[in-house]
């Protein structure tokens, strides 16, 4: 997709969707939010692991220290400071620890970016209990939800629009290149280890901002539901169904999955969780590049009967 | 003395177990660039059918470990014949087997976590065997874990000297110090790939097994055990038993000695910083030359 239009599909979704509040229902304008979540989650994640090919497992960690950074600030710090800082802290965390183990490949990057998460979520946790002698905090007085959904829907659409702007540029191409063969990438004079860790950071960035926004949602904020390792993998999932690789990918299949989860997972939560279980091996197993390589391999036939 | 013993031997104890349970995934990632993320849902598995036996047919645990290990074994077989075979053969680079095995492992962590939820419902289980303390040198365990440890071990070290002194063990070497030479002198990967993965859940079952008698089980007890495993094998180094078992045994006494003199609560703080510290420091193991 080039630039402009992206850009201009960005906009007319951005006019189409803002008045929504004041138009549906309480279930659909939730059920709205939370695609637009994932939107933005699964666009920023595919932005960096989908091009560079780094299995990135830190989504939840990007998310939750956005959400504490809500809690902390909580009733002294304005909501519209509060978001924006919760995504530099996802970045300046994601910054640090890239510089640190962007130099591991495959599955170790994989594994370490996992724990790093659960270090995180262990840290809270019990530094909480020590010194806050709390368990979660309490959210009193959140702003109104037509502020929130505003904000998750600029969000979303700086995400998709910074990810259309990332794969029209240099920077974008630099990424590229680290994914299909980093050594190739580096003789011909990409700084990969900048490029790396600048694209981590940018995608954390995204993840932080939208744990601190989502986060006034829940009345109560506690460890285990914002550093909650299930936002993280169903992220994962929803840009490879998609396909990674692609933009349109992960928004579609982002807004299918939500809805599935908001629709089953209440009613039936373990057999909601046995069928993504299956469904992701069998994704895995017989569509490695996700449903945009079905809609490529169509379009190439088109072209070449 | 006695307290000092106390403290180191409970470390033991604990790490055997841990030792026992990364050896299998070590066998699975060294040798096919498995990374079964869903490790410890088998050790769960393990737990449960032990339990089952235990508690509806008075089955003796430690007498029903073989037939855990048998059934585990064969799942691994069923596993690796659905899931794996097609991801080693259709992947083009080691990177995208390791990749795409680790997301297929999340798929089946899903799946069998969530089963099991549905079969056996969310309540802790557990029965009472062997929980009788015995005195050693003044210091005092149950049967129970002196007992896991005494058969972690030895599985442990029974494995070592497999994969040390038998045909199949050097062709498991083999194989891991060079795929292409190991097929070239004859070593059928068609074969030895899903026995050595069946034979990594089969480990995985024995010590849910162990731990059933030790502590109560829940259908999501297999994750810690999961990420300690991944631990240990860092500790130890990808691909060596023996490695895995002095850092299983490592691991297990670090944590005993650093929760005694901080705080329970920092368990797992304890042991992923461990992890972060080894991983940055001496990504190819602590043993390594």
């Amino acid at each position: 997709m080039r630039l402009a239009t992206a850009l201009a599909a960005c906009a007319i979704a951005g006019l189409v969707l803002a008045p929504a509040p004041w138009l549906v229902s309480d279930f659909a304008l939730s059920l709205t939010l939370s695609c637009l979540m994932y939107v933005g989650l699964a666009v920023s994640w595919a932005m960096f692991s989908g091009a560079t090919n780094y299995l990135s497992l830190a989504t939840a960690a990007f998310f939750g220290i956005g959400a504490y950074v809500t809690a902390w600030g909580h009733g002294t710090l304005p909501y519209a400071v509060a978001v924006p800082l919760g995504g530099l802290a996802a970045a300046l965390f994601a910054a640090a620890i890239g510089a640190a183990v962007l130099h591991l490949r495959g599955a170790y990057f994989a594994v370490i970016t996992f724990g790093l998460g659960e270090l995180v979520r262990h840290a809270i946790t019990y530094g909480e209990k020590t010194w806050a002698r709390t368990v979660g905090r309490v959210i009193s007085d959140p702003p109104a939800t037509e502020t929130v959904y505003l904000v998750v829907l600029a969000l979303a659409l700086a995400a998709v629009a910074t990810a259309a702007a990332v794969r029209a540029s240099r920077f974008g191409l630099a990424l590229a290149g680290v994914g299909s063969d980093e050594e190739r990438a580096r003789t011909l004079g990409v700084n990969t280890r900048l490029v790396k860790t600048g694209g981590f950071a940018l995608a954390a960035f995204f993840a932080g901002a939208l744990g601190a926004a989502v986060a006034v949602r829940w009345t109560y904020i506690e460890p285990a539901s914002v550093f909650n390792p299930f936002i993280g993998f169903q992220t994962v999932l929803i840009a490879m169904v998609g396909g990674a690789h692609t933009l349109a990918g992960p928004i579609a299949s982002a807004v299918v999955f939500s809805v599935l989860t908001e629709l089953l997972r209440l009613q039936f939560p373990y057999a909601y969780l046995i069928v993504l279980g299956a469904l992701l091996i069998l994704l895995v197993l017989y569509l490695p590049g996700g449903l945009a390589s079905l809609l490529e391999r169509w379009k190439w036939r088109q072209r070449h009967a | 003395m006695g307290f000092w013993l106390e403290l180191i031997a409970s470390g033991l104890i604990t790490g055997g177990i841990y030792a026992l349970v990364a050896i299998g995934l070590n066998l699975q990632y060294g040798l096919m660039r498995i990374m079964n993320i869903s490790h410890g849902e088998f050790l769960m598995l393990g737990a449960y059918l032990t339990w089952l036996a235990h508690t509806f047919a008075g089955v003796n645990p430690l007498a029903f470990l073989p037939v855990v290990a048998l059934a585990l074994f064969g799942a691994g077989l069923l596993v690796y014949r659905l899931c794996f075979r097609r991801i080693a053969r259709t992947s083009p680079a080691v990177e995208l087997i390791e990749a795409r095995s680790l997301l297929v492992g999340f798929g089946l962590m899903y799946l069998v976590q969530n089963a099991a939820y549905l079969v056996w419902g969310a309540d802790l289980r557990g029965y009472s065997f062997l929980a009788e303390p015995v005195e050693i040198m003044g210091a005092r365990f149950t049967g129970n874990r002196l007992a896991a440890f005494g058969f972690a071990v030895a599985a442990s070290l029974f494995l070592i000297a497999v994969l040390r002194w038998t045909l199949v063990g050097k062709a498991v070497r083999a194989m891991m110090q060079s795929p292409a030479g190991a097929q070239l002198v004859g070593i059928d990967t068609a074969v030895l790939h899903p026995v050595v993965f069946g034979a990594g859940l089969a480990l995985a079952g024995v010590a849910g097994g162990l731990l059933s008698m030790v502590y109560e089980i829940t259908p999501a007890m297999g994750e810690p055990y999961t990420v300690t495993a991944l631990i240990v094998i860092t500790l130890g180094g990808l691909g060596s038993a023996a490695g895995c078992l002095a850092g299983g045994l490592l691991l297990g006494v670090v944590e005993a000695l650093g929760m005694h003199f901080t705080s329970p609560s920092l368990k797992m703080l304890l042991s992923y910083a461990v992890f972060i510290a080894v991983l940055l420091a001496r990504p190819k193991g602590l043993f390594a030359r």
